[in-house]
């Protein structure tokens, strides 16, 4: 899964281990997150959604194959 | 739960977010933290238990093997002192882990996926070559197998952490 994270958190100015201090999570989490590494669970992407004021399929989009 | 949702919380107000893992620290891998402080103490305590662990059974290990005319209760009553020094480090790190973000748990749950079946492989095989061959206690015993466990649990972390770095 894709995701505009970085995007996001670039245009709030806002360092990893911030963005990761408001969600409750690790800077490594969200940087894993970022680098599609790790696909976030739905609280924690609901979290995300929420801080950004932004709906879920705007933060995570699939990849080609849908998933 | 509030930290989960995104609401502000206090930081005093959270818990601990990481676990300690320090089998790791002891070969300088890095655990996923967020609030270093706070995480410290929770390492440092977790930390000092395993290592009060490996005293008392190394201390009990020599005692046994230099005091081989013990009565044989005494004997077995002395190899039961590090279990509930253990019991007590068992919990206070699953404690941690529960305590953990949920990468670090999924670290933790990839890492023992990986170490989990090289015991039962290591087990399995040492069983085989001891029907094959007789092996000497000083060469392969329970004394020998058991530090295998954490080479596997260190590598299974390792090999996990890796991939979400």
């Amino acid at each position: 899964m894709k995701n505009g994270l970085k995007v996001l958190r670039a245009e709030l100015n806002w360092s990893q281990a911030e963005l990761a201090d408001r969600v409750g999570v690790s800077r490594q989490t969200i940087n894993a997150i970022e680098t599609g590494k790790y696909d976030p669970s739905l609280p924690l992407a609901f979290a995300l959604s929420r801080l950004f004021a932004k709906p879920l399929e705007s933060i995570f989009f699939p990849n080609g194959d849908g998933v | 739960m509030s930290a989960i949702l995104g609401e502000q919380a206090a930081p005093s107000d959270r818990q601990p977010q990481v676990a300690l893992f320090p089998f790791l620290k002891l070969i300088g891998v890095r655990p996923v933290s967020k609030q270093s402080s706070h995480i410290f103490s929770e390492d440092a305590v977790i930390m000092a238990l395993g290592t009060l662990w490996l005293l008392s059974y190394f201390g009990v290990r020599f005692y046994l093997e230099s005091n081989p005319d013990l009565a044989r209760g005494a004997r077995i009553g002395l190899a039961f002192i590090p279990t509930p020094i253990f019991a007590l480090f068992l919990w206070r790190f699953i404690q941690g882990i529960r305590s953990a973000d949920e990468l670090e748990r999924r670290i933790q749950l990839e890492g023992l996926a990986v170490a989990f079946p090289l015991g039962v492989l290591l087990l399995t095989t040492l069983g085989l070559v001891q029907r094959a061959t007789e092996l000497k206690f000083e060469d392969w015993s329970y004394n020998h197998v058991w530090p295998m466990f954490v080479i596997f649990y260190i590598f299974g972390q390792a090999f996990a952490r890796k991939r979400y770095q």
